[in-house]
C-alpha cells in the first residue's frame, strides 16, 4: 500500500470519527435539553401543586399564596422559552417536545386557574392573556404577536400571559378554547376575558388591554 | 423538517471533504517524507544560481527587493542577479539605475511584454544552473537560498517553493492574508513531500535551468505563468519540491477590491489552465496524489465554497429579516440589547455549524503549524482572528468572479 493510500485511508477514519463526534456531541446537547426541560417542568409540577395544596390549606387566609403564585409565573415564562428554543432545535413534530408542550399547557392552564380563584378570593385583579399561536406554517403574525407578549411579560412582571399551541392534541387545552370560544384564526388572544384576533402591532395589542392595565399591573397584588 | 434543512444537508458533502482534506494534510505532515524535508539541514554546496526580478511598474520595491537578494548568505561569484524592466512607465528605471554597476547584478530593460517574457529575457542571458524568480515587491531572508538549494539533491526535483509570509501586514486584510500564507506554508511543506504541488509562486520559486530550457520556458499561462509551469513539469513527470524554511515576504493588496482582483486571476488562471491545457491531469493514476487528489479536490473547493457561502448568507440574511420583522415595533433598548447571561442551553448546537466550526478549528491549527515549521517571526495572533472572522466572507466574492469570467469567456488585465 502506498503512502498516499495510507494516508487517505487514515484520513477517511479520522473525518468518519469527527463527524460522528459531532452528531454525537449534537444529540448529547439535545437530550440535555430536553433533560433540563423535564427537571424544569418537574419542578413547575410540584410547585404549582404545593400551591394549590397550599391554597387549600390556608382557606382562612388564601391570600398568603399570592407570593408563591407570582414567582411561578416567571418560571413558567423561562420554561416556554426555553420549549420554544428545543422546538425550533429539534422540531415541532419531536415526539419528547409534544410530550414536553402538553405538560407545560397543562401547567399553564392550571396556573391561570388558580390566579383566578386568588384572585376572586383575595380582591386583586391581575391581568391575563391567553394567546393561541400556531406553528404549523399558517400563521405569519404567531412569530411576532409572540415577541410583542414577551415584551410585555418583561416589561410588566405582574401581567400572566399564558401562550398555547391552537393544534396542540390535548384534551384540556381543547376545552380551553372551546370555553374560551377562541376561532382558529391566529393569533388569537383573550385578555381579561375579552377575544381579539390578528397582530399588526404593539401599539395595537396595548390598545387591547383595559384602560390603565400595563400602567399599573407591577402593583396589581396588595 | 425545518424548512432550511435541505439547504444545509446540500453543505454536508462538501463539510465532509474539507474535514478529509485538512486531516488528509495532517497525517501526510507527520508522515516520513514530510519529517525527512523538515530535517533537512542547509548545506554547503553552491551552485551556480541567477535570480530574475521581473518588473513593471515597481518602481517602490524594486531597490529593496534587490537589496534583499545582495543579502543573501551565499557566494557572490555563485549568486547572479536579473533585473528586467518589462516596459515599465514609471520610476523603475530609475530605481533599476544604482544597481547597474554592482558586479553581482545584470539590469535589462525590454519592451513590454507580459511578466512570462520578462522570465525568459533573463532566462536567455545567464548559464546559471539554478535560476530563480522573485517578484519585485518580495523580499528575501538571508538564509533562503541556503534553504532551497538542498531541495535539488534528487535529480526529478525540477523546481523548489518556498515560504510566503505577508511583508509587514497593516490593516486587518492583510494580517488576513497573512495567516492564510501562512496556511499555504503548511500545505506547500505537506504537499511537496508527496509531489502535490500545482504551483510554484512568483516569490522566490527556483527552476532547474535544463528543465526550464527543455520545457520551452516560461508562457504567458492565462496570466498565472507560474501555475502553469508548475502543471507543465507535473505534466513532463517532473517533481516540485519545497523548502519550508526558506522564508520570503511578500507585499500584498491592502483592500478588498484589490485583493479580489488579484485572486479573481489566480483563480481564473487556475481555472483555465486545469481545465484546458492540463485537463489531462484531472483523475490521472500516472500523476499520482496530484492528479487523483489535488486538482480534484480543488475544483470541486471551488464549487463547494461557493455554496457554503450561499447557504451561509440565506441563513444568516433569512435570520437577520426575520428578527427585524419580528422586533419592528418594540422598543429598541429591549429588542436590540442582550438581556440575560450566557445560557448554555441556547448555544447552537445544528450539526451543520458543529462541523464547520471544527474545519475553521483545524485550519486555525494548520496555520499555527505553518507559522511553527516556517520559524517565520512575529506574531500571529491578529491574522488568526482576522482570518476567522474575514476569510470565509471574502473567498467566496472572487471565486464567483472568476468562475463568471472563466464561464463568460472574459479577459481582465493584469491589475482589473
Amino acid at each position: 500500500m502506498s503512502l498516499v493510500t495510507r494516508n487517505v485511508i487514515i484520513a477517511l477514519a479520522i473525518t468518519l470519527v469527527l463527524a460522528g463526534t459531532v452528531a454525537y456531541a449534537v444529540d448529547y446537547l439535545n437530550r440535555a435539553r430536553i433533560n433540563e426541560l423535564s427537571t424544569m417542568e418537574d419542578q413547575i409540577s410540584i410547585d404549582t401543586l404545593s400551591l394549590d395544596t397550599q391554597f387549600s390549606l390556608l382557606e382562612a387566609a388564601p391570600c398568603d399564596s399570592i407570593a408563591s403564585s407570582t414567582t411561578l409565573i416567571s418560571s413558567l415564562a423561562d420554561l416556554g422559552n426555553r420549549l420554544s428554543y428545543a422546538e425550533g432545535q429539534l422540531g415541532s413534530d419531536n415526539a419528547q417536545v409534544i410530550r414536553l408542550k402538553q405538560q407545560y399547557s397543562l401547567l399553564e392552564i392550571r396556573d391561570y386557574l388558580i390566579t383566578k380563584q386568588l384572585a376572586a378570593a383575595c380582591g386583586t385583579k391581575p391581568v391575563t392573556v391567553l394567546y393561541f399561536y400556531s406553528n404549523a406554517g399558517d400563521c405569519a403574525d404567531c412569530d411576532k404577536a409572540g415577541y410583542a407578549l414577551s415584551y410585555l411579560r418583561t416589561t410588566y412582571p405582574g401581567l400572566r400571559v399564558y401562550s398555547f399551541d391552537y393544534n396542540l392534541d390535548l384534551g384540556a387545552l381543547k376545552t380551553l378554547v372551546g370555553i374560551s370560544k377562541v376561532r382558529d384564526t391566529l393569533p388569537a388572544f383573550v385578555i381579561d376575558g375579552k377575544r381579539s384576533y390578528g397582530f399588526t402591532s404593539l401599539a395595537a395589542l396595548e390598545k387591547q388591554f383595559p384602560k390603565g392595565a400595563l400602567a399599573t399591573s407591577t402593583t396589581a397584588h396588595p | 423538517m425545518k424548512p432550511y434543512m435541505s439547504q444545509e444537508m446540500l453543505t454536508f458533502p462538501f463539510l465532509f471533504l474539507a474535514i478529509f482534506f485538512e486531516s488528509f494534510v495532517l497525517v501526510t505532515l507527520l508522515s516520513k517524507p514530510a519529517r525527512a524535508a523538515r530535517a533537512r539541514v542547509p548545506g554547503e554546496a553552491a551552485p551556480s544560481v541567477a535570480v530574475i526580478v521581473p518588473c513593471w511598474n515597481e518602481a517602490t520595491t524594486v531597490a529593496a527587493t534587490c537589496e534583499s537578494l545582495l543579502a543573501l548568505d551565499y557566494p557572490a561569484d555563485k549568486l547572479e542577479i536579473i533585473l528586467v524592466d518589462d516596459g515599465s512607465t514609471d520610476a523603475t528605471p530609475a530605481a533599476m539605475a544604482p544597481f547597474a554597476a554592482h558586479p553581482q547584478v545584470r539590469v535589462i530593460r525590454k519592451e513590454n511584454g507580459g511578466k512570462h517574457t520578462a522570465l525568459n529575457t533573463g532566462i536567455a542571458v545567464t548559464k546559471a544552473e539554478f535560476i530563480g524568480c522573485l517578484d519585485a515587491d518580495s523580499f528575501v531572508d538571508p538564509a533562503a537560498l541556503r534553504e532551497i538549494v538542498p531541495c535539488f539533491a534528487k535529480p526529478e526535483v525540477a523546481a523548489v517553493t518556498a515560504a510566503m509570509s505577508i511583508h509587514q501586514p497593516g490593516n486587518m486584510i492583510q494580517h488576513m492574508q497573512n495567516a492564510e500564507y501562512t496556511f499555504g506554508i503548511t500545505l506547500r511543506h505537506t504537499l511537496a513531500s508527496i509531489n502535490g504541488l500545482y504551483v510554484t509562486p512568483g516569490p522566490f520559486s527556483f527552476y532547474r535551468h535544463e528543465t526550464i530550457k527543455e520545457l520551452g520556458g516560461f508562457r504567458h499561462g492565462h496570466q498565472t505563468e507560474d501555475m502553469e509551469m508548475a502543471l507543465r513539469l507535473q505534466h513532463a513527470g517532473y517533481e516540485i519540491e519545497n523548502a519550508p524554511r526558506a522564508r520570503v515576504y511578500t507585499k500584498s493588496p491592502d483592500t478588498v477590491m484589490k485583493l479580489i482582483k488579484q485572486r479573481t486571476r489566480w483563480t481564473s488562471g487556475f481555472l483555465r489552465n486545469v481545465l484546458g491545457e492540463y485537463r489531462s491531469l484531472i483523475w490521472s493514476r500516472k500523476h499520482g496524489v496530484l492528479g487523483m487528489l489535488i486538482l480534484p479536490i480543488s475544483l470541486i473547493a471551488v464549487v463547494s465554497t461557493l455554496l457554503l457561502f450561499s447557504v451561509t448568507l440565506f441563513h444568516l440574511g433569512q435570520s437577520a429579516i426575520t428578527a427585524l420583522q419580528i422586533r419592528a415595533g418594540i422598543p429598541l433598548a429591549y429588542a436590540y440589547l442582550p438581556h440575560g447571561s450566557f445560557d448554555w442551553f441556547y448555544f447552537p448546537s445544528s450539526f451543520y455549524i458543529l462541523l464547520g466550526a471544527t474545519t475553521l478549528l483545524t485550519s486555525l491549527s494548520l496555520i499555527i503549524v505553518g507559522k511553527r515549521i516556517s520559524e517565520t517571526p512575529g506574531r500571529i495572533g491578529v491574522g488568526l482572528v482576522s482570518y476567522a472572522l474575514l476569510y470565509g466572507l471574502v473567498v467566496p466574492l472572487w471565486l464567483a468572479r472568476a468562475t463568471a469570467d472563466v464561464t463568460l469567456g472574459k479577459n481582465r488585465g493584469w491589475r482589473a
